[in-house]
Formats: C-alpha cells, structure tokens, sequence
C-alpha cells in the first residue's frame, strides 16, 4: 500500500515535468524546428500551393489548439500518421524500437557488467599498475570518436582487407544465429565506447566506498577479497550505479543510437528519429519527445523503488 | 582478484562464444526470401521518404516507383542521348495537327499484382481510367502532391477540376479515358516535353482501390504493375521481388540503343530475347556513408554496385582523365563513367538591391559589374579538383552536357578566373572595400558546405572584397535552406538541379520571368527578351531553329552575370563482374534495374 501510494505520487509529481518538456519542446519544433512545407512542395510552387501544404500539415492552426492536441495524442497514445511515409506512428515506433532495442541491450548489458568488473579491479589495485592500465584504457576508449570506433571496427571485424567475418551492415533476427551474425561488430564498438565512460565512473563510486570505515572494519576482520568487494563494497554503492543504469534506458528505449544504426544499416528507432527531424516530420517527433519524457518519469519511479531494495535505510515518504 | 579473474575469463570465453556463432557464412538480410533465388542488391546513397508516385520527387523515390508501377513511357535502356520508348503505351501517340490533342492507346492484359485491395484479391487489368486517376491525384490537395507542375496550366481542364474540389468522380477535360484502352489529353497549349512527363515516376499508374483501401498507408505499400512487387521497405533498405504477373517483353538490345563499341564488354547480350525482370530479389541498400558503402561493396557477398565515393578516386583511378581503374580493380569490378544529367551552380537573387535590379539604372550598371567581377574570381578547376575530384565538367552557361542542344564551343571566358579582370572591373566601377555590400552565403550545415564557403571567400578576398562582409549563414535542414530560397532570403544561392527530362528546356526554364520565388527561378531574373524566347521555344518541338534559341537564351544569362555556371559531376559507377547491367541513375533514374541479371558464377575478362 505504501509502495501504492508512493507511486501515485510520484507519477502526479512527474505531470508537471512532462507538461513543461512537451511545451518546450513543441515550442522548439514548431518555431525552430524544420517546416516540411518545403520538403513536400513541387517545383515552381505557387503561393496557393504553399497555403495548401501547410494547410493539410496543420501548421495553419493556432499553436495552442496544435499543443492541447499533442496532449491528447499523448495521453491516447495516438500520434496520427507520419507525414512522410503516411505510416502510422505507433506502427513505425513498434517496428524500430524492438529493432533498436535489441541492437544497443547486448553492448548495454556487457558495458555495464564489463565496466563493473573492471572498476572493482581497479579500485582493488588502486594506484598500482592494474589500476593504471584500466584507467588508461578507458581514458583512450572515451578519447576516440564513436565515428571513428565504428569505421575501424567495420574494416577490422567485416571488410573484405580485415577478418571478414561479419557483414558491413544489415539487419537481422528471425533466428539467434543470425542476430548474433548482424548484432557483434555493432555491440563491440558499443562497448568499446562506453566501457571508458562507465568503469572510470564505476571506479570512483567504489573507490570512495572503499575508504568508509565498514570496508576497513571488514578488511581488519580478514574477509576474503572477492567478498569484501562484492558484499562490502559493491552492494553498498549500488545507489549509484543503479541511477545511471536505469536512466540510460530510456534513451536507448526510444532515441536508439542513431550513429550505430546509420553506419550499420539497421532500421531501428534513431535513425527514423534522424530522419524526422532532419525533414520536420512533427508526428514522428512529438511522439518520440513525448514518450521519452513519459519513459524518464517512469525511470525515476522506478529508480526511486529500487533505492529503497538496495537499501533498506531509503523511506518511501 | 581471483573471484573478478574467473568472472572476467567466463565473459571472454562468452564473447568468443558469441563471436563464433556469429560468424560464418554470409547471410543477406533478405534472409530466407533469398534462398535458392537469383538475388541483385543494389545501393543508394539515400532512401526514399515516400513510395507513392504523387511524392517522387527525387531519384531515390523513382528507382522504387518506376519498377513497382508503370508508366506509359520510358527511356531506352542503353541509348544515350537518352530516348523514349512506349512502356505501358501501345505505341506512339497520335497527335493533332496543332500539337494540343494527344491519343495515347494503352495495352491491353496488363494487371496489377494481386492485392486485398482488389475483389477477390486478385489484381484487376489496369486501364485508361487508372492512368486519369493517377494524374488527378497531382491536383488532389489531400495527396499533398509534388508533381503538378508538369501537367498545371498545360493539360486543359486539371486546374478546373481542382478548383471543384478534386472529386475524383468528376471528370477533368483535359483528361479523358475514351474508352477501357484510350486515353485523350488535351493541352492548353502545345507541350514538346508532355510524353517526358509521362515516364516520370509522378506519371506511374496507380489503382484507385488500393489507394482509398491504403490511405495515408499507400506510401508504404504500393500495389502496381511494375516488374517488381514490395517485399519490405524501411530506412535501410527496400526488398523487392519479381512479379511474376509482369508481361512477356522480350529485350530488343537494338532498339534499346545498344552500343557494342561502347557498352560491348558488359555480357549485355545475354539478355537479348529474354523477358525482364531477371532476378528474384532486387534489394536496395540505402547507405548514406561513403566509407560503409564502400565497405560493403568491396566486401564481395553485400552491395554489387556503388559509385566511388571522391575519398577512394586515389586508390581506385589509374588516371582520371579518362577514367581508368587501376588493374587490381579493373579485373573484379565492371565500371562506367558518365556525366550526371544535372548541374551544380550560384546564381545572384536580383531581387536585392545590392547585387541585382535597382531604381537607379546608373546603380543597376554598377550591380551588374559586381556580379561579373564575382564570377571571374570564382575558380572553377579549383572547385571541380577540391570536390569533385577533378573529374568533373565545367562549362559555360546552363545547358548540360548530357542534353543535345549543349554547344562545347560556347566562349569559355565566363568560367575562366581572371583575378586582375575582376579588380579592374570592381575599380572601373567605383567598387572599394567599403562600399562593397554584404554578401550572406546560405548553406546547410555540412562541413564541405562551410569549406566551398571558405574556399569561395578567399578568392573574393583576392579581388578585394573584405572577408567581414562575406559571411555564412547556414541552415540546419535542407527545408530550411529550401524556405529561404522560396522566400527570397538570400542575395546568393549555390544548389544543385537535376535534370527531369533530357531536354535544355528543363534548366532554361530556372530564369523565366515567372517562375520567380517562389518558383524555381531563385535568380528572380526578369528579361522579358528571355521570357518572350522562352515561351516561343517552349511550345516548338526539338529543331534546329529551337536549340538555336536556346542557345541565344544560354548566352543571355552569361552576359547578364546572372549565374556562377556551371559543373555537372562525374559519376564512376562500379558493379561486381557477375552483375549484367549498365547502371544509371540519371532522368528519372532506375529504368535499368528490371534489365540486371546476375550470374552464377563471376565471369571472367571483358570490360
């Protein structure tokens, strides 16, 4: 009941937060943004035409009846179609966000767990070689361009003058085999790139909780490494890791990543996101704004429930 | 220690797992659907947005549109200067005497693929009525359609039945199906280029039934007659497959324009006497970066065709002029290099007073030499081997090579930089550093985009012209560098134009008087001698005497120092050896895909 009230509350409390992106960021599309009009007009337009491709793309409508539809398409979960391919919205969001899903969670998944080990190494070893190694790794590992990550990755791990062992680009996965075949290159340079970021960030949250006096009482009691990292210390900064964790997942939910799926040819949700935005197709962009704000409040609720299961001490008033 | 070197080792030896699972033999992502069948995969460098004709807009959206659906004519396979053949037409057209009555018969026993939209499910026999349809759909609002233009003001009756209310029950006057094989259009006016707009993908014949059974979802599930039929279609790629209701034509390599001189190394004669399509699958890869293009072409089981992207010209030319591949590269691909059909160019919007049209005649004269000093500081050779590899052609003037009314012995001094021409004329006309107007640059934010602006900056500098007052404004989109052209926001617009139709008329007609902003006349060029040559020509068919006046048009844009002009790009178009074809992807683009064959095994030697 209490678990109940609490996330009733804090859904209320996230209204205003989704209200205040939506605006912001309509206000943005709408003022700002691309104007498909001139996407869509032919050639030699008159200016008739013009009023006509802005009529039938609604942007001859005041901007508040416009943003309390968006509300409404939102609340009912119905973004209309998309004013490029004419496919419904909730069609093409069901159709590349399962795609992008499945492309980032294995290099999501193995760059956390990965980073998570590495810390803990690093933190045991702390100022000794092993420590500096991985520190230094991760260091190159977040100075190299994503760009670049992928274009090596391609040559190395695809191209017919590297290994040749997995395709350049495409997309599949109608049996686990052929997942693996199209999903490897693209989850290697995935943690290639965020294995830096995550275990430097790891590193220092265990780090500091190894300094706190049960660490020390621990270690004085002669608890064996291994456990003194996992029980001592790991369990005591899950906080921490688990915030960054869970609000990563929206992004990767919705937004996908754009760089990865572009280069690799996979049809998933950042590249229909890119395209949206780059000929202004509002449907298509009102939806995945709206949702990845929905999806945040969720995972602060979420984020909020877990702190209280790592840590008995968390209240939920 | 221990514990994290044991888990760590679990992983690797997970990831090694996962590594060897992974690998193996090819699969294409038309997975299943290609087992056991004669596949083609193609690559573009962008994919359609749309696959409905009203919204053909480019080549990409035409590669789809002209092998999904029909149209009554096309253009030859291999002839080049380009030339139309009847397609879905039964022949010629009969025409009227005054050039305004065309009667157009159409072929019988041809359907449409089976679909839900149809009785039954099973694709009906297309008809005059659906070609009527099609193109009132261009005049229907509710389609947001792109391709009125070829037909607005010159097909009688379509502007009427727009301004009903475009009730497609209604007929248009114009556009009369006279009966279930007959069709009657009447113009306005003679229009020379009517049977070219009828192989644009805008002109691709669609039944209604699926349309109103599809809605705004027709764009992504088209339902023609064309030689293939959609499988799947997203951001990445479109499958294609054979339609097996697609009529019996066989290839008449003679009367496509076959060419054994030039195009004899190609296995084209394979195809002689058999009826397209010839492959199972045709899958397009739409690849927007270069070096993954690539990639996946030199890789040997993906993409069979590319073009060589300017960053690979190095490790792929043995010289340029002509286009030579190394041997290493001559021996596993087949090549072709052409001219786009199309041109890059700048023009002056006259319609700011600082560089165009002005009260005072004695400023307009002043203006004018601005504009001409402008154009001689521009340094076309350099632009060309900056981005365009040097394989480009530069040439005076807006009459493309590819079209036949192109003159290689117009005077080149328009496109040859003369830096002290350029200061004497700035001095002679009271031009200073001071005095000079601010020129804004609009482009869209793309690094190559701000290196022309820099590149375009320094030569200005060298004729004087202060860096501080030339300055880029870019955009983040094309729609919104598009607005501010339509808009008439900027004093000087560089773009691309390809051409709709192999004909000077499609690029003469950028600086008529009235297809100013917010039309396709950018310049907003008004020089009623122009305008009056250029309605004369436009309703005479192709003659001696029209390329002439042409020709006069051409000169008059040069002398005015209305446009920086111009280079059409070089395209070095590469396939793998077992692929028969001749690509192109110039006018309309993609006729060729329904004539490519794929071998079984690579051939060997030829071109």
């Amino acid at each position: 009941m209490e678990m109940l009230q609490y996330s009733l509350r804090k859904l209320l409390a996230g209204i205003p937060l989704i209200l205040g992106v939506t605006l912001v960021s309509f206000l943005l599309m709408v003022y700002f943004g691309p104007d498909q009009t001139y996407t869509l007009l032919g050639k030699n337009p008159t200016p008739e035409q013009i009023a006509e491709v802005r009529a039938q793309l609604g942007y001859d409508q005041p901007f508040v009846t416009r943003y309390a539809g968006y509300l409404r398409e939102l609340a009912t979960l119905d973004f209309g179609s998309s004013h490029s391919t004419g496919e419904p919205v909730s069609a093409l969001l069901g159709r590349t966000a399962p795609v992008s899903l499945a492309l980032v969670a294995p290099g999501f998944v193995l760059g956390n767990v990965l980073a998570i080990l590495l810390a803990l190494l690093a933190a045991h070893h702390r100022s000794r070689w092993p420590d500096k190694a991985i520190m230094g790794l991760a260091v190159v590992g977040m100075s190299i361009s994503f760009l670049i990550v992928i274009v090596a990755f391609q040559i190395v791990f695809s191209s017919a003058s590297g290994l040749n062992m997995f395709p350049v680009r495409g997309w599949g996965a109608s049996s686990l085999r052929e997942y693996l075949h199209f999903v490897t290159v693209p989850t290697l340079a995935i943690v290639f790139v965020s294995l830096g970021y995550n275990t430097r960030f790891y590193r220092s949250v265990i780090v500091e909780e190894m300094t706190r006096d049960h660490v020390r009482t621990a270690r004085a009691f002669g608890t064996p490494p291994a456990r003194l990292m996992l029980r001592n210390v790991l369990a005591n900064c899950l906080i921490p890791i688990v915030t960054r964790i869970v609000f990563s997942i929206p992004l990767i939910a919705i937004s996908g990543s754009l760089i990865v799926e572009s280069y690799f040819g996979i049809p998933g949700i950042g590249k229909a996101t890119y395209d949206a935005i780059m000929v202004g197709d509002q449907p298509v962009l009102k939806a995945v704004v709206g949702l990845t704000a929905v999806l945040f409040v969720l995972a602060q609720l979420f984020v909020d429930i877990l702190y209280r299961a790592v840590d008995p001490r968390v209240s939920l008033q | 220690m221990q514990f994290a070197a044991r888990v760590s080792l679990g992983f690797t030896a997970f990831l090694a797992a996962v590594l060897l699972a992974g690998c193996g033999e090819s699969r294409t992502p038309a997975g299943d659907a290609s087992a056991g069948r004669k596949v083609y995969r193609h690559s573009m460098d962008e994919a359609p947005s749309s696959l409905d004709p009203v919204q053909a807009a480019n080549v990409y959206a035409n590669h789809v549109a002209i092998n999904v659906y029909d149209t009554l004519y096309s253009y030859k396979y291999l002839a080049r200067p380009y030339e139309l053949k009847p397609n879905l037409a039964d022949g010629w057209p009969e025409i009227s005497e005054d050039l305004l009555t065309y009667t157009i018969r159409i072929k019988p026993g041809v359907h449409f693929i089976d679909d839900p939209a149809f009785e039954g499910g099973v694709g009906r026999e297309l008809t005059a009525e659906d070609v009527v349809y099609s193109i009132k759909r261009h005049f229907d609002p509710a389609t947001l359609p792109q391709g009125a233009w070829l037909w607005q003001g010159r097909v009688a009756g379509l502007q009427e039945w727009k301004a009903a209310g475009s009730d497609y029950d209604q007929p248009a006057s114009g556009l009369v199906a006279l009966d279930r094989y007959t069709l009657r259009i009447q113009l306005a006016k003679p229009y020379p280029q009517l049977l070219d707009s009828l192989a644009q993908g805008y002109a691709a014949v669609v039944p209604r039934e699926a349309v109103e059974r599809y809605g705004a979802q027709f764009a992504m599930r088209p339902v023609g007659s064309g030689p293939f039929r959609l499988v799947s279609f997203d951001t990445s790629r479109i499958l294609l497959e054979r339609n097996p209701k697609f009529r019996q034509e066989p290839v008449d390599l003679e009367a496509e324009g076959y060419d054994p001189a030039t195009q004899g190394g190609y296995g084209l004669e394979r195809i002689a006497g058999r009826s397209p399509p010839f492959v199972d699958l045709l899958e397009m890869d739409f690849i927007n970066e270069p070096s993954a293009r690539w990639n996946s072409f030199t890789k040997g089981d993906e993409v069979q065709y590319t073009t060589v992207p300017n960053e690979q010209l190095d490790r792929v030319l043995a010289s340029r002029s002509p286009v030579r591949l190394k041997p290493e590269y001559e021996e596993r691909y087949h090549s072709f290099a052409a001219i786009e059909a199309g041109f890059i160019f700048q023009v002056f919007n006259l319609n700011f007073p600082e560089f165009g049209y002005h009260p005072d005649p004695g400023q307009e004269r002043r203006n004018k030499a601005l504009r001409c000093a402008i154009i001689k500081a521009f340094d076309w050779e350099a632009r060309n081997e900056s981005f365009y590899g040097g394989i480009g052609e530069v040439y005076p003037g807006i009459i493309v090579p590819v079209v036949p009314e192109f003159d290689p012995d117009t005077p080149r001094d328009s496109i040859t930089r003369d830096v002290e021409g350029a200061r004497r004329l700035l001095a002679e006309h009271g031009w200073n550093a001071q005095n000079l107007p601010v020129l804004t640059y609009g482009t869209t934010g793309s690094v190559v985009m701000r290196l022309m602006f820099e590149q375009f900056r320094a030569w200005l500098k060298e004729i004087g012209y202060p860096t501080s007052k030339v300055v880029l404004r870019q955009y983040a989109t094309f729609g919104d560098i598009s607005r501010a052209w339509k808009q008439s926001e900027l004093p000087w617009i560089a773009k691309g134009w390809g051409l709709d139709y192999p004909d000077a008329e499609n690029t003469l007609q950028l600086f008529y008087g009235p297809n100013g902003s917010p039309g396709s006349n950018d310049a907003n060029y008004r020089n009623p001698e122009y305008d009056r040559l250029y309605e004369q020509a436009s309703v005479m068919l192709a003659s001696p005497e029209r390329t002439g006046i042409y020709r006069r048009m051409n000169r008059m844009l040069i002398d005015d120092c209305v446009a920086v002009t111009g280079l059409s790009r070089k395209r070095i178009h590469l396939w793998h050896r077992d692929v028969i074809a001749l690509p192109d992807r110039e006018i309309v683009g993609g006729f060729f895909l329904k004539y490519v064959d794929v071998l079984d095994k690579p051939a060997a030697g030829g071109r």
